[in-house]
């Protein structure tokens, strides 16, 4: 295929330059593997091009004119300029930080301004100090579907733990501050649990396997870094309901980076944040060209951003919208997820 | 070697020896009740170095943010490759100094005693869940440590849900 080797001369161009020969060379067997597998995928039919935008991670504080609020209005200017425009933006999770109202209702208000449709799936920071009842009052349902253009979307609360707070005797705001630390022990895995995987099973029962399946969830589907919850504890469960279609594109917030892996059919990609970036677990990458230079901490705005997926009859491209210049070029230019 | 400067040697050989004799006579080893309560004050101030990279100082941030939300299990943060030079500082500074630029720039908080007690317990917290690595000043290790393989005895047990290999 010529979109091979033009991939291999110019990405080996643009990487050598970005990162030098000795990190390309990782890079270049990581990108290019994921690459081959994803172009030998079915070619799908009954797909209209079009594209999508994901805005995620915006950890909104109650205080006025935080910088967050300004880094999410700016996200949002980002998606509108988009050219062409999207069909929808998704949000995948943590509009707030400490799971208060205010802060929800501020990002609804922020991400009003949006010129396409939003859909919205939670976050642990949105979550755990009513337990999603403000959430569910601004949003609406947490687990939802839909068709558009030939593509089938779904939307699923990956942030669902079990009880450790009832026994323990904590406060709403000791669950919800114990929720918010990214190591915390207490709280255990996440995952979705048997009523969404109910719900998916009966969801995809009547779709073809060549539907194109697009998978919405906070966290990843595959075991990235439990310990930071970058994982879901049954992802092996939805990748088995998934597993009769050719292809399925998991895209996911919560790592605060760009992140790409490939379990069967599932291809995933991660978002960046608008509040700030996470570092790269102790977890060696099986691709690495997916993993964005270390960004710069004087930067406010570094190594953050938006994502826009466009789909057409191939599958789908992730590019990466940076707020500031912490992505390699093969980022910016598009992830073939 | 002639017979004054044999002298010389021998005498101070046996200066040494007598230094040596008197330092093990001082200072007898540490008991293992004693070398328990002494690493028990460590987690103590590796505990309380803890609680202070999550926000429990509240001097140290003004618009929330704390050490542990860009740096959870104090990631990227590579205590072992100090002193290096510091972009944000313009000088070979030493961790203390860099964790009190994060304080006052992206936390937008007020500077901590570089000698005082939060400062070395902070110090103390990010050293111990690096301890092992190699010291290498001015490098940054490419990846963080895993807590979860080299934490054993912190305080604060991990889950187990880490071991995912």
């Amino acid at each position: 295929m010529s979109y091979e080797t033009d991939f291999t001369r110019r990405r080996f161009l643009g990487l050598a330059g970005n990162a030098g020969l000795a990190t390309f060379a990782a890079r270049a067997i990581g990108v290019n593997t994921g690459l081959i597998e994803v172009l030998a995928a079915e070619t799908r039919t009954g797909v209209q091009p079009f594209s999508f935008a994901i805005i995620t991670d915006s950890h909104l504080f109650s205080f006025d004119n935080h910088r967050f609020d300004k880094a999410l209005a700016d996200a949002v200017a980002q998606v509108n300029a988009l050219t062409p425009a999207v069909d929808f933006v998704m949000y995948t999770g943590d509009i707030a930080q400490n799971g208060k109202e205010d802060q929800l209702v501020k990002g609804k208000k922020i991400l009003s301004a949006l010129k396409a449709p939003l859909k919205v799936i939670p976050g642990e920071h949105d979550w755990y100090l009513d337990m999603g009842k403000a959430w569910n009052g601004l949003f609406g349902k947490e687990t939802w579907s839909y068709d558009h253009k030939g593509v089938h979307f779904i939307g699923l609360n990956s942030i669902l733990v079990r009880d450790f707070w009832t026994g323990a005797g904590m406060s709403p705001v000791e669950r919800m501050s114990t929720m918010e630390m990214l190591e915390s022990p207490i709280a255990g895995p996440w995952g979705v649990r048997d009523a969404q995987l109910e719900f998916l099973r009966k969801d995809v029962k009547k779709l073809a396997a060549n539907t194109p399946v697009v998978i919405f969830t906070h966290s990843p589907l595959w075991d990235y870094y439990p310990r930071w919850n970058f994982q879901t504890e049954d992802a092996p469960q939805i990748r088995e309901i998934l597993s009769k279609f050719d292809h399925v594109t998991s895209l996911h917030g919560h790592v605060h980076q760009t992140i790409y892996n490939k379990i069967g059919n599932l291809s995933s990609a991660g978002a960046l944040s608008t509040s700030w970036p996470w570092p790269y677990p102790p977890v060696k990458l099986e691709y690495p060209g997916s993993q964005m230079n270390q960004s710069d901490p004087a930067n406010t705005k570094d190594g953050m951003g938006t994502q826009s997926i466009s789909f057409d009859a191939s599958g789908a491209t992730a590019t990466y919208e940076p707020f500031a210049n912490s992505l390699t070029p093969f980022l910016k230019d598009g992830l073939k997820v | 070697m002639n017979s004054k400067n044999m002298k010389t040697y021998l005498v101070g050989a046996a200066s040494i020896g007598l230094l040596g004799a008197i330092s093990i006579w001082a200072r007898p080893p540490f008991t293992e009740a004693q070398l328990t309560e002494q690493h028990q004050e460590l987690l103590e101030v590796v505990n309380k170095g803890r609680d202070l990279w999550h926000g429990s100082n509240p001097q140290m941030s003004s618009n929330g943010l704390a050490c542990g939300n860009c740096h959870p299990d104090a990631a990227a943060s590579n205590p072992q490759s100090f002193p290096k030079w510091v972009s944000e500082i313009g000088s070979v500074a030493p961790m203390r100094d860099m964790i009190n630029w994060c304080i006052v720039h992206p936390q937008a908080g007020k500077a901590l005693d570089p000698d005082g007690s939060d400062m070395i317990a902070l110090e103390a917290y990010a050293f111990y869940l690096y301890r092992g690595q190699k010291i290498e000043p001015g490098l940054a290790l490419p990846t963080p440590p895993d807590p979860v393989t080299s934490g054993v005895g912190f305080e604060h047990k991990p889950s187990g849900i880490g071991v995912d290999k």
